[in-house]
């Protein structure tokens, strides 16, 4: 067994942890909990600096566009962007993902077009496409997974022609984990002319996300599943694409010139910041993102693994329990079905044992139909999470299963 | 003498439990005794919508007196359900209307079930029965 104990301090680097001693919190892929210094650099933003961004020129106002603006460059260097200019403040993924949906989307796509994305996406990453589709008369195609929940790389590749405009694809499936061969979705996708959206949600407290390496056009991710605070996203997109695209949102800060003949419209980033933004947030998540970057990275992602192997293995002779996904290329998640306990049972009673866990559909409907299944229990891992929460989370599960028998 | 899922039963009986994982337990439990949902019911336009389990709730009135079977897949949600049955079955249109369900559940210590009853369907089946009594 390799050594997956995290820097000891960590647990209490987190005030909601440190507060609640017996709490097991394993619905990370749902949130994670914050550490005291994005708390503070949000409370230090209120205290020392809040002022309205980008439009008045006192003091306090110039120190508070300066904390937002540096918060975006913080964002821009934890995605390897080549400019701050590619990053637009957002208020997560799903409002990303609609923006893309809405301005590049309603601008780009014809009837006939067709917009592919896979069986794993989360909700956010199909409806937004769904209502550009139903205004455009464009189409979408769905890549299906295979049954151990894995991409199916021939259907996907088979869907790919050239009314191909779009690809939209997960790093990581939020409800079982799998991660797609991305660096062969964005060349065959691009091989075929087409944009390649990437959600980044599940994947950004994980592993480095590097944009340019990636080679998509657009990412998107939440602040809030990267240790950082609800209401604030970003989108990164390409400059050139971001540049070319129409405004979604009309109002205050994304205007050039305005009057009642018509408006002019600034240039991107600001174009799609329509009114005051999160500006406190941006501050608390670019706070995260550099707590996140001082950590030995490749160490906590080894950590995060060897707890879901740790559970994985734990499981392998529980009777009735089913892990649901591939074991592999799968990020720190385990999805599981009870052949005789409905998951929503078993989570009440992990509850009564202070255990977290989320249970149902995932925002993930297209994923459990494919399937075969009505709800899965999701046990997800962060970095602050110990094997000693896994070896009780075992035994809670295991003596919950035997009285739900 | 009380009938089974009864009112004044089901209080004695959740009364006696302390702690959540009593309470649940007894949920379980009472999940046992709720009649058997029929087989030729279990439709599409009977399911309620609610993400976390699978509920079904059939509606009826015979001489001004509700008639209810329901069911889930998960056995404290049908446990939740033996209290509505309780709760509702046999009643009259005025005191279906005049019952205080969310009380009466917090009143047993099950708020916190009942916070997360947005999610499992709970309140949209009471809502569903008492609209069903302003109708009639």
């Amino acid at each position: 067994m390799t050594d997956s104990r995290p820097p000891a301090p960590m647990r209490n680097e987190f005030p909601l942890l440190a507060r609640n001693p017996g709490l097991i919190y394993l619905d990370n892929a749902a949130t994670t909990q914050k550490p005291a210094c994005v708390l503070d650099a949000e409370r230090e933003f209120y205290e020392t600096a809040n002022a309205n961004v980008h439009r008045a020129s006192h003091r306090l106002a110039v120190a508070a566009t300066g904390a937002f603006e540096s918060a975006r460059a913080t964002v821009a260097h934890f995605l390897n962007a080549t400019t701050p200019n590619e990053v637009v403040f957002t208020r997560g993924t799903t409002e990303a993902i609609n923006l893309v949906a809405r301005s590049w989307g309603q601008a780009s796509l014809r009837p006939g077009d067709e917009i592919v994305l896979t069986e794993l996406e989360h909700h956010a990453n199909i409806v937004p496409w769904q209502f550009v589709a139903q205004a455009t008369c464009a189409t979408i195609r769905a890549a299906r997974i295979a049954r151990d929940g894995t991409l199916d790389m021939e259907h996907f590749h088979s869907l790919l022609s050239p009314r191909t405009r779009l690809v939209g694809c997960t790093l990581a499936s939020n409800a079982i984990g799998t991660m797609p061969p991305i660096a062969e979705i964005v060349a065959a996708a691009h091989a075929h002319g087409a944009r390649v959206l990437v959600d980044a949600a599940q994947a950004v407290a994980h592993q480095p996300v590097d944009v340019q390496a990636l080679g998509a056009d657009f990412c998107v991710f939440s602040g809030h599943k990267v240790y950082g605070p609800t209401g604030i996203g970003a989108l990164w997109a390409r400059e050139d694409i971001l540049q070319a695209m129409p405004p979604w949102q009309g109002g205050g800060e994304m205007i050039d010139r305005v009057s009642f003949a018509g408006s002019t419209f600034a240039p991107a980033p600001a174009r799609f910041e329509a009114g005051t933004p999160p500006i406190a947030q941006a501050v608390g998540l670019a706070a995260a993102l550099e707590w996140l970057i001082q950590q030995d990275r490749a160490a906590l992602l080894a950590h995060e693994n060897a707890l879901r192997i740790r559970l994985e293995n734990g499981l392998k002779h529980m009777p009735g329990v089913q892990i649901v996904g591939p074991n592999t290329d799968k990020a720190p998640l385990t999805a599981l079905r009870f052949a005789h306990a409905h998951p929503f049972d078993v989570a009440q009673f992990l509850d009564n044992h202070d255990i977290a866990v989320r249970v149902g559909q995932h925002c993930a409907q297209p994923l459990l139909q494919a399937l075969g299944e009505s709800s899965l229990l999701r046990v997800s891992f962060a970095a602050y999470n110990t094997e000693d929460e896994i070896d009780r989370f075992l035994a809670a599960l295991e003596e919950t299963l035997e009285l739900l028998a | 003498m009380n009938t089974p899922l009864s009112i004044p039963e089901i209080e004695e009986r959740l009364h006696s439990c302390a702690g959540w994982e009593a309470k649940s337990r007894m949920l379980v439990q009472l999940s046992r005794e709720l009649p058997a949902y029929p087989e030729t019911d279990r439709t599409e336009e009977n399911r309620v919508s609610g993400c976390e389990s699978q509920v079904w709730l059939k509606l009826g009135w015979n001489n001004g007196a509700l008639e209810l079977a329901t069911d889930s897949d998960s056995r404290i949600i049908k446990g939740l359900l033996a209290l509505v049955y309780a709760a509702y079955r046999g009643r009259s249109p005025e005191a279906v209307r005049d019952f205080d369900f969310d009380g009466w559940l917090a009143g047993m210590g099950l708020t916190r079930l009942l916070t997360a009853s947005r999610s499992n369907g709970l309140k949209a089946i009471v809502t569903h029965i008492r609209s069903s009594a302003s109708e009639i």
